[in-house]
C-alpha cells in the first residue's frame, strides 16, 4: 500500500486466537497421553478427550457488537489449514493401517484390525488433524504479519 | 487514519490491515476496490505487484 496507517499496538486475530488454542490443547492431549501409557496402558487413549477443550476456541469468535471477527484472510488460512490436517490425517491412517496388516503379531487376529487398534487410530488420526490444522494456522498467521 | 478505523470502513479485521502493509498478504479483488475506493484512488496506486 502506499501511505501506511497509524498503527496500533499488535494483538492477534480471534482466528489466530483459535489456531494457537488448536495447537496447544492437540499438544497437551498427546503429551498425556504418552504419559499415561506407561501406567493405564490402552486406557490411555481416553487421554485424548482432552482435544474436546479445542471448543473453547468458540469464544474467541462469539459474536460482538462492533467490528470484524471472521474475514476472508481468516477464512483462507482456515481453509488451507484444515486442507493441510485433512491430508496428514489420511496419510497417517492409510500409513498405519498397512503398518498394522502387514505387523507379523497381526496374524493372530487373522489378519483383521482389533476394536482397541482401530480405538487407536482414529484418536490418533483427529489429534494429528487438528495439531497440523493449528499448526498450519499458527504458521500462516506470523508469516503474513512479519513478511515485510 | 488509524488501522482499526480503515478496517473497520472496508470490513476487514486489524490484522488484515497489518498483514497487508507488511505485504505478506493479497488481498482479494473486492478488498483492493473497497480500500482504494475509500482512498480516492484507483487500485494501481495503493496496490502493485512486487517483481
Amino acid at each position: 500500500m502506499t501511505s501506511k496507517t497509524q498503527p496500533d499496538s499488535v494483538s492477534m486475530a480471534a482466528m489466530e486466537k483459535v489456531a494457537w488454542t488448536e495447537l496447544l490443547v492437540s499438544t497437551t492431549a498427546i503429551i498425556f497421553v504418552l504419559i499415561l501409557l506407561p501406567f493405564l496402558g490402552h486406557g490411555a487413549s481416553s487421554a485424548f478427550a482432552l482435544l474436546g477443550a479445542v471448543l473453547c476456541s468458540f469464544w474467541f469468535i462469539r459474536r460482538r457488537k462492533k467490528g470484524t471477527i471472521v474475514d476472508e484472510r481468516d477464512l483462507e488460512i482456515e481453509k488451507r489449514a484444515t486442507q493441510r490436517g485433512v491430508e496428514a490425517a489420511w496419510i497417517f491412517l492409510i500409513l498405519a493401517l498397512i503398518v498394522v496388516v502387514l505387523w507379523p503379531r497381526n496374524n493372530e487376529h487373522n489378519g483383521f484390525v482389533t476394536k482397541t487398534v482401530l480405538n487407536w487410530l482414529i484418536w490418533i488420526q483427529f489429534a494429528i488433524y487438528v495439531w497440523v490444522r493449528g499448526w498450519v494456522g499458527v504458521i500462516s498467521y506470523r508469516r503474513q504479519i512479519r513478511v515485510s | 487514519m488509524t488501522q482499526q478505523s480503515l478496517a473497520d470502513q472496508v470490513g476487514v479485521t486489524r490484522q488484515t490491515i497489518v498483514a497487508l502493509e507488511a505485504e505478506g498478504y493479497t488481498p482479494s479483488l473486492a478488498l483492493a476496490l473497497r480500500v482504494a475506493q475509500l482512498f480516492r484512488k484507483s487500485v494501481e496506486e495503493v496496490f502493485w505487484i512486487n517483481e
